[in-house]
C-alpha cells in the first residue's frame, strides 16, 4: 500500500479532468496501487455528478436527436480491457500501452553509470514523460528543478533526505527543490517521472550532463 | 429522499432497456432528459462554441447507446455514469482542439470503476447516497468553487485568478467541502 500520495488539489484536478494529460496518466497509475486515493476520487466523482444533475438545462433541438438516432447503427469503436491479464500485470496498463512491450524493449539513454532514461510519447506537448532506471545503490546526482517533477515508483525503491519510497509511492517536487535521490541498495529502481522543465544538475562535475536533459515533451 | 430515489431508478431502468432490448424509444427519453444537461455542462466552461457543444452532446449520447451494456446500477447512478462519459468526452474534445496527437483517451486515463467486489460496491453506493443528500447543505462559497472546478473544468489557479482569491483559499474551500461530505481523508 502506497504511503506517499498526490495532494488533494492534484487529486481534485485529476478527477475533474483538468490535469494535463501526462500528469493525469501518472496520477491514474498511482491509483492502481492505492485504494485510498481511489475512494477519494470516486467520492469526488459522485460530488461532481450531483452538480451535473443540478445544472440549469440548456435546450437541445429535436434535429440533434434525429442526427444521433440516425447514427445509432454505426459500429462502436473497438475497446480493450484496461486491466491486462497474465504474469506481467504488475505494470500499470497505461504504461504497457505506451511502452508497447516491457522495460527491456525500450531504448534507454545512458546518463551516468547508474542512471538510464527512456522517453515515452504521450502526445502531451507540455510535459516530458520518462522512465528512470537507477541501478541498485546508484545515485542521481544532486539537481534542482526548473519546473515541477512528478515521480511514481514502479519497481524497487529510492530514498532522499525526506524519506524512502517504494512501488506505488507518488512524489511531487516544485520548481527550486534540490535533492539527490539514491536507489535502495538491493534492487534496481524504475520510476516514472513527469516534468514540465528539464532537470538542472547543480554540482560542477555533473554540469556537462545538462545538455542531454533538454525537455523531451511530445 | 424518496423522490430522487425513484427518479434515479427510472433512468437506470431506461439504460437497461437500451442495453438489453436496444430500445430506441427508451433512448429518445433518455436523450430528452440528459442531452440538455450535457449541453449545459459543455457550455459551462464558456470556452466551447455552440457547435462544439452540439458535437459533444452527439458524441456523449452515442456513447450512451454503445456502452449501455457496461452500466451497472449497483456501482453508479445513471447520472454519475453519464457525467463521467461527458467529462471524458469534453476532455478529449479540448485536447483535439489543442491538436494533441495522443494514443491515450481520457477514458484510458480516468479511474476505472470496474471493481466488482460486493463490499466495494456497497461502500460506493453508501458514499454516493450520503454525498447526494449533503450537497445541498454546503455553504454557498464552497459550492461555488466546486462548480467552477468540476463543471467549468477550471484549474485551482484559474479559479483563484478569476475570483481574485488567493490559491490557498480555493484549496481550503475544496478541502472543507470534501470534509463536510465526510469523505475519508488524511494528510
Ligand atoms: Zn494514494
Ligand atoms: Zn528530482
Amino acid at each position: 500500500m502506497a504511503k506517499f500520495h498526490p495532494d488533494l488539489q492534484m487529486l481534485t484536478e485529476f478527477t475533474a479532468g483538468t490535469l494535463s494529460l501526462a500528469q493525469s496518466a501518472c496520477v491514474s497509475m498511482h491509483l492502481t496501487y492505492c485504494t485510498k486515493c481511489q475512494e477519494i476520487s470516486e467520492a469526488q466523482t459522485a460530488m461532481a455528478a450531483s452538480l451535473f444533475e443540478d445544472l440549469e438545462p440548456v435546450s437541445v433541438s429535436d434535429s440533434q436527436l434525429d442526427i444521433v438516432m440516425s447514427r445509432l447503427d454505426e459500429d462502436a469503436p473497438l475497446t480493450y480491457p484496461k486491466e491486462s491479464k497474465g504474469a506481467q500485470s504488475s505494470t500499470p496498463a497505461i504504461l504497457q500501452r505506451l511502452m508497447q512491450g516491457d522495460f527491456s524493449d525500450l531504448t534507454w539513454k545512458k546518463i551516468t553509470s547508474s542512471l538510464r532514461i527512456s522517453y515515452l510519447t504521450t502526445g502531451d506537448p507540455y510535459y516530458e514523460f520518462a522512465l528512470y532506471h537507477i541501478k541498485a545503490g546508484g545515485v542521481i546526482p544532486e539537481h534542482n528543478h526548473r519546473g515541477s517533477e512528478m515521480t511514481l515508483v514502479l519497481e524497487g525503491g529510492f530514498s532522499d533526505s525526506d524519506g524512502t519510497y517504494h512501488a506505488g509511492d507518488f512524489l511531487f517536487r516544485e520548481a527550486g527543490d534540490v535533492h539527490s535521490p539514491a536507489a535502495l541498495a538491493d534492487e534496481d529502481c524504475i520510476c516514472l517521472a513527469v516534468l514540465d522543465a528539464p532537470l538542472k544538475f547543480t554540482r560542477m562535475r555533473h554540469r556537462w550532463m545538462n545538455p542531454f536533459l533538454q525537455l523531451k515533451a511530445s | 429522499n424518496l423522490e430522487s430515489g425513484r427518479r434515479t431508478d427510472e433512468w437506470s431502468q431506461c439504460l437497461r432497456s437500451i442495453a438489453k432490448h436496444r430500445d430506441r424509444s427508451a433512448f429518445a427519453r433518455f436523450f430528452k432528459q440528459f442531452a440538455p444537461l450535457i449541453k449545459a455542462f459543455a457550455l459551462s466552461g464558456s470556452t466551447l462554441s455552440a457547435n462544439h457543444a452540439d458535437e459533444l452532446v452527439q458524441e456523449v449520447m452515442l456513447k450512451v447507446w454503445q456502452k449501455a451494456d457496461g452500466f451497472n446500477p449497483d456501482k453508479a447512478s445513471a447520472s454519475t455514469w453519464v457525467y463521467t462519459i461527458a467529462r471524458n468526452c469534453r476532455t478529449d474534445l479540448y485536447r483535439r482542439l489543442q491538436k494533441f496527437d495522443t494514443p491515450l483517451s481520457a477514458d484510458d486515463v480516468s479511474l476505472d470503476q470496474d471493481g466488482e467486489e460486493p463490499a466495494v460496491m456497497l461502500h460506493q453506493r453508501r458514499t454516493r447516497d450520503r454525498i447526494r443528500s449533503m450537497m445541498d447543505t454546503l455553504p454557498a462559497d464552497q459550492a461555488h468553487i466546486l462548480a467552477k472546478v468540476y463543471m467549468e473544468g477550471k484549474s485551482h489557479s484559474e479559479v483563484a485568478s478569476e475570483l481574485d482569491l488567493p490559491l490557498g483559499t480555493v484549496k481550503s474551500r475544496v478541502r472543507l467541502a470534501i470534509q463536510k461530505l465526510q469523505i475519508q481523508m488524511e494528510d
